[in-house]
């Protein structure tokens, strides 16, 4: 129990909490962009998702990747932390499901989750860990963050000086 | 300090991210020259011939699309070569009897020992998983590229011949 205490109490640690907040950060900036450079690309692998009906998958295709990648941006500068990271989780969770869904149907899939390359090799059941890795990060961040360098302490400092 | 999470606030803050994030994507999928259309066209379609394709098979410039009557008919005639562009697993797990397996995935991998088994005048039948799918297009399209000119595109793929319960086999 003790050693369960220490950990708890490392992984809580606000310098800790603000590496998991800049690491997930730049996972999902870095997640976001060559889908930001290849809309048509990155329709075409949520077309072969096989979950979104037609009409929604452009749509999707060039908006998710902002969101994501507002969502990093916001996360590594300390904006909205918590709803950042709430909304991290929430799209974590939505790929997991839909990586789920099409490892049990079968589909042969391209990801599409760092790049659009039809290349990119299809990885099942790694994915889904990462995903979970990177759920973890988010939960941490979530209930754990205290603004720890982050621009929302420089804004209630700010204004505490008034 | 904060002491409790406030749970509307946080949702409120969401929803700008999401609304912020759609902005941005609406506004530069707008005024970026790669960008798409509101609503794209991608259920499949059917041809001529009455056969279901993916959205993306062009009629008029791809490589043929083939019925499973065809395809068994050429199997039996056994001068076809049926060609494989599923990842090497799951042609491993089952296969059109005597296929030939060149994924297309992995197709610079494969290519070099796949080709010479591949004589530029005989005719190939590429497949796939199924109608789900185009690595047998985009395989047939290339092929083509390379100089092999009776190919063909089976949409029906490996789920269409194993409903008909036709011959398969499992290994390499």
């Amino acid at each position: 129990m003790k050693i369960l205490k220490a950990l708890a109490s490392i992984i809580t640690d606000k310098r800790i909490v603000l590496i998991f907040r800049v690491v997930l950060g730049v996972i999902f900036i870095y997640a976001s962009l060559d889908k930001i450079a290849h809309p048509e690309q990155f329709a075409r692998i949520i077309y072969n998702y096989k979950i979104l009906p037609p009409f929604l998958i452009n749509v999707f295709a060039f908006t998710l990747p902002w969101v994501e990648l507002i969502a990093g941006l916001f996360l590594i500068l300390g904006i909205f932390t918590e709803s950042a990271a709430f909304l991290i989780c929430l799209l974590l969770m939505v790929f997991v499901v839909a990586i789920s869904i099409n490892l049990f149907r079968g589909i042969d899939l391209n990801c599409g989750c760092f790049s659009t390359d039809p290349a990119g090799k299809k990885e099942g059941a790694n994915l889904l860990i990462k995903d979970f890795l990177f759920l973890f990060l988010g939960i941490m961040v979530f209930f754990f963050n205290k603004n720890f360098a982050s621009l929302s302490l420089l804004f209630q400092r700010k204004s505490k000086h008034k | 300090m904060r002491t409790q999470l406030n749970l509307s606030d946080i949702l409120l803050k969401t929803a700008l991210i999401i609304m912020i994030g759609s902005a941005m994507g609406l506004i530069y999928n707008a005024v970026s020259p790669g960008g798409i259309a509101l609503k794209g066209n991608w259920s499949p379609k059917i041809t001529s011939d009455s056969l279901v394709v993916p959205y993306g098979y062009e009629e008029d410039v791809d490589p043929p699309a083939i019925s499973l009557d065809y395809a068994m008919m050429k199997f039996q005639s056994r001068k076809t070569i049926f060609l494989d562009a599923r990842y090497p697993e799951d042609f491993k797990a089952g296969h059109i009897k005597g296929a030939i397996n060149l994924p297309y995935e992995e197709s610079e991998e494969y290519a070099p020992q796949v080709l010479p088994q591949l004589p530029k005048e005989e005719e190939i039948i590429a497949y796939c998983d199924g109608t789900e799918c185009e690595e047998s297009l985009l395989l047939a399209r290339e092929l083509r590229e390379l100089g092999y000119e009776d190919i063909k595109v089976f949409f029906g793929g490996w789920q269409e011949w194993l409903k008909a319960g036709l011959p398969v086999e499992t290994g390499e």
